[in-house]
């Protein structure tokens, strides 16, 4: 009798230390996701009021409904809807090549033995060091001034199709699977790229998906090397043609957060649907 | 159907050796087990057979052709894994169809030949199922299915039944032996499960460190290996060993003293030349040999540890604990016994053993005839 | 697995031919073209001409102090972020974890411009809501752009803000992928939850911290388009200008390619320098 009294109450006790965990946690973390949300918040709010609204001294922390009016009054100073179909057909051709290109690669590194296999290796370790700058001028003076692919889709797709941490994480997954499943197709007599095509990529679609978020996400978002190589008025992806009216004077705001809220939008809601595969290809990069 | 015929077959990995010069005759449609402790090269060696892996010297002939440089496709053999390696994404009859689609074979052979294997297996109620939706047994019966499709001349099994359990591994037995019967062909299979070779095969290839130490038929293993690994390794349970040493010779009989029995003596016959005197050498009994006191040669006292009783037998785990001045550790010793003479544990016992149905090795393990 | 030379460079070519013309050349060229005078035509060997303007030019120390203060302040407080952020989400007495992880993941699909504008409007003098909430609980508002630290102050919050979550999701992943036994085994051993963060936590994490890190700096060294959009490129007086930044007015506006290649490479210095420190941290003991 006494015993159960005693034990009732040390898990009372700890089941109050626990709340009391719980409540400090949910005090410390709310303020700081408001805090996080804000900017996103306030994208949101300015995109939907009129300019004269954001430029006045009242606080305004709701939306408005001026969105289309800043829709229009972005497409008057550029044309960003052109721009965005740029944007939209580049990272989708540069997501499927992308994605096909890192996996045989990655394949080919998982699962074959072959000389100079150390090599490439330590190239692709040692580029996801390297500064990007390190080879923006020439890979410029290149595609520029000798394949003469400036404002071309060419320039916008091919040079970032080399890409490390994409194989890395391909190699990964395909090493992670049973081997004997491609050595029983191999007895079968299935041909390495059928085997490729109908066995492994099959089994990889969950970190294709992961992958292939990543790959669309960062072309979609990619600013320096398109504000670079395609800066023609009618070349432009979105985020460079919305760049160019950051900071000019007679522009409006309205139609700027507007833009910024069309860009970032679709891929909350990306991001949201697919979490899982965002989460997974963003932190496959780093843990092993 | 074809013979299998390894040649001086080595294996590096890197600068590490694993499998010294292999030679082996599979002669055509027979049934033969490589056996052999985890790690010894069993499966290197199957998947040189399968052109799954590089052959580092040597030759390796299927059908008296060599194979070295042939594509594991061209060389007439099917293998079934250990893993099963089932494709996860595809049904059990695009599993079993798939190597053949792949290559482009005529839809209505395929057909017959998959109908076929799911007849001879019984799993033609399965074959629209994925594989996760398997059991273990049905998983394995489909990974035979694959290859049966393909109407090898050889087939080769790595462990095929070491992630069963222990019921349905009896029951894939009787069944791989049945499937063997029926198809003829040449198998090779692969196990480190001295009971699983025992029972399948026509003869056996003991491995043990990358290294053949014998072949043979199955009981020829068991009554006459060729060295103290082959007739420790061969039999359940295990093969005891006696230390002990030479006190004498006469003509075609040595005399041995036990080192930790109290200087317990056996006469054992020999048809060689005997060790000299004085060397050190070990006794091999089968815990099936250990007799009666005074029915055998040689009689022993032991302290019964453990007994494991099973119903139709007993095993008794007993220790001879080192005599004084003896030249070995304390030996334990397994000793079959008839279920309704069992001792209870801490008892002392003696037991008897005959010099016929003894072995006798030297200090390295080779054995003493 | 047996050497199968061809198949393996077929799958790998076309990833290799990527790599050689729009990576291996470009770095061989990089070089080359640092110790080239590219301001005459043809362009010229001059060893000493863009290294020794390098070591003589204000405008590249501003650039690489900026980067460096950024770098020194912005990343340990980023990370510490991060791996509150992490550990936070990882506790089994949170609710609603799918809002808490929008709000710290959602930044990571934003795209620099989008948010760049965003800040700055957020930033504004007159008009910005961050003032007009400093004057509404009476508090003098700041110019954020006229002066050298608020709008480095800017910058560093726009960073943070973006690639914090960034973090902190490969930093949940390697916490999630420390096995839970270890911790239970902590709590038997009556080690309270601030010591097992300390003594289990934190050393488990460590090689995922310092990829982070090395990662976070790299990026943070060539950090372009925050200076370029929300401080109006660098200002305000080059007081945020970065080497990145500078590479940019130096190889795209001025051309003068040569130039730019010298700061490029001595950001590749920096970045070998800090990856060598991190295979020193992360080395595994002997
Ligand atoms: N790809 C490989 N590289 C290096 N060593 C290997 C490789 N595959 C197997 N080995 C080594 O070869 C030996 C034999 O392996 P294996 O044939 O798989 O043994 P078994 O099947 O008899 O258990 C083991 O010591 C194993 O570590
Ligand atoms: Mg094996």
């Amino acid at each position: 009798m006494s015993s159960r009294s005693a034990s009732s109450r040390s898990s009372s006790s700890r089941s109050s230390s626990r709340l009391g965990r719980s409540i400090a946690l949910h005090l410390f973390l709310t303020p700081l996701a408001l805090i996080w949300l804000f900017p996103l918040w306030m994208m949101v709010i300015f995109s939907t009021m009129p300019d004269r609204g954001i430029f006045s001294p009242s606080i305004e922390l709701l939306p408005h409904g001026s969105f289309l009016d800043n829709v229009n009054n972005l497409q008057r100073d550029t044309n960003f809807i052109g721009a965005i179909g740029i944007s939209v057909s580049v990272a989708v051709t540069y997501t499927f090549l992308s994605v096909l290109l890192t996996s045989m690669a990655g394949w080919a590194l998982a699962r074959y033995q072959f000389f100079g296999k150390g090599v490439v290796v330590a190239i692709i370790l040692g580029t996801i060091t390297l500064p990007y700058a390190v080879v923006l001028i020439p890979q410029f003076i290149m595609v520029a001034r000798d394949f003469k692919l400036a404002n071309t889709w060419v320039a916008l797709i091919v040079p970032p199709l080399f890409n490390s941490l994409g194989v890395l994480f391909m190699r990964q997954s395909f090493s992670m699977m049973p081997g004997d499943l491609f050595d029983a197709a191999r007895v079968e007599g299935v041909k390495e790229w059928r085997i490729f095509l109908f066995v492994a990529l099959p089994l990889a679609r969950p970190m294709l998906a992961a992958l292939a978020i990543i790959l669309f996400l960062a072309s979609w978002n990619n600013y320096l090397w398109p504000l670079l190589i395609n800066s023609k008025p009618g070349a432009m992806t979105a985020p460079v043609a919305l760049g160019t009216l950051i900071g000019l004077t007679k522009v409006s705001w309205g139609g700027i957060m507007a833009g910024a809220v069309m860009l970032t939008v679709p891929m909350l809601v990306v991001f949201v649907l697919l979490q899982r595969h965002f989460v997974a290809g963003i932190a496959a990069g780093a843990i092993k | 159907m074809a013979a299998v015929t390894l040649k001086n077959v080595v294996k590096r990995f890197g600068v590490f050796e694993i499998v010294h010069g292999a030679n082996i005759d599979v002669e055509d449609g027979e049934f033969v087990v490589f056996v052999g402790p985890s790690g010894c090269g069993k499966s290197t060696l199957l998947r040189m057979i399968a052109g799954l892996e590089d052959i580092s010297g040597g030759e390796i002939a299927i059908g008296g052709k060599v194979v070295n440089n042939v594509e594991p496709a061209d060389r007439g053999i099917a293998m079934v894994f250990q893993s099963y390696a089932l494709y996860p994404h595809m049904s059990v009859e695009q599993n079993l169809s798939f190597g053949l689609r792949m290559n482009g074979n005529p839809k209505a052979d395929t057909e017959r030949r998959v109908k076929r294997a799911s007849e001879i297996l019984r799993i033609a109620e399965l074959m629209k199922r994925r594989p996760r939706q398997l059991s273990g047994g049905q998983r394995q019966r489909v990974a035979i299915g694959r290859a049966i499709v393909r109407e090898p001349q050889v087939f080769l099994f790595d462990e095929p039944l070491s992630n069963l359990d222990a019921e349905l591994r009896v029951q894939m037995r009787v069944e791989i032996s049945r499937l063997h019967k029926e198809l003829g062909v040449t198998m090779i299979y692969v196990t480190h499960d001295q009971t699983e070779a025992m029972t399948l095969a026509d003869r056996i290839v003991v491995l043990n460190a990358g290294n053949i130490e014998q072949i043979g038929a199955p009981l020829d293993l068991y009554d006459d290996p060729a060295n103290r690994f082959v007739a420790g390794f061969v039999g359940s349970p295990k093969m005891n060993f006696l230390a002990a040493q030479v006190v004498g010779n006469d003509g075609n009989a040595t005399l041995l003293e036990l080192a930790n029995h109290g200087g317990a003596r056996l006469q054992k016959p020999l048809s060689g030349a005997p060790p000299a005197v004085g060397a050190e050498v070990v006794l091999g009994v089968r815990p099936e040999h250990f007799f009666e006191a005074g029915e055998g040669d040689c009689d022993i006292a032991v302290k019964a540890d453990v007994a494991e009783h099973l119903g139709s037998v007993s095993y008794v785990y007993a220790n001879a604990g080192a005599a004084p001045g003896a030249n070995a550790g304390p030996e334990e010793l397994i000793i079959e016994r008839e279920a309704s003479r069992q001792r209870a544990t801490g008892d002392h016992m003696v037991v008897s053993i005959k010099a016929g149905q003894s072995l006798l090795f030297d200090k390295s393990g080779a054995r003493i005839r | 697995m047996r050497y199968q030379n061809a198949t393996a460079y077929r799958f790998l070519a076309p990833y290799l031919l990527i790599f050689s013309i729009f990576w291996l050349w470009p770095i061989i060229n990089s070089f080359l073209i640092s110790f080239q005078a590219t301001r005459t035509v043809p362009w010229r060997f001059a060893p000493t001409f863009n290294w020794g303007r390098l070591i003589g030019d204000p405008a590249f120390f501003n650039a690489l102090k900026n980067t460096l203060l950024i770098l020194v302040i912005q990343v340990p407080v980023m990370i510490t972020l991060a791996i509150v952020m992490a550990v936070l989400l990882n506790s089994p007495l949170l609710k609603a974890r799918g809002l808490f992880r929008f709000a710290f993941f959602a930044p990571v699909v934003v795209g620099e411009v989008a948010y760049s504008a965003v800040f700055r409007l957020m930033f504004n003098l007159d008009y910005g809501i961050i003032n007009k909430l400093l004057n509404s609980v009476g508090l003098p508002r700041i110019d954020w752009f006229s002066n050298v630290t608020p709008a480095m102050a800017v910058i560093m919050i726009a960073v943070t803000w973006r690639w914090a979550g960034y973090n902190a999701i490969i930093l949940l992943a390697g916490l999630q992928s420390i096995p839970q036994d270890v911790y239970e085994a902590a709590t038997l051993d009556r080690v309270s939850k601030l010591k097992q963060f300390f003594y289990i936590t934190l050393p488990l994490l460590k090689p995922i911290i310092v990829f982070c890190a090395v990662l976070s700096i790299i990026g943070t060294m060539q950090l372009f388009t925050e200076p370029f959009l929300i401080t109006e490129r660098g200002g305000p007086g080059g007081g945020t200008e970065t080497l990145g930044l500078l590479l940019y007015r130096q190889g795209f506006r001025s051309l003068n390619f040569g130039y730019a290649s010298a700061i490029a490479y001595t950001m590749a210095g920096l970045a070998i320098a800090i990856s060598l420190v991190q295979l020193w941290l992360t080395r595994e003991p002997k």
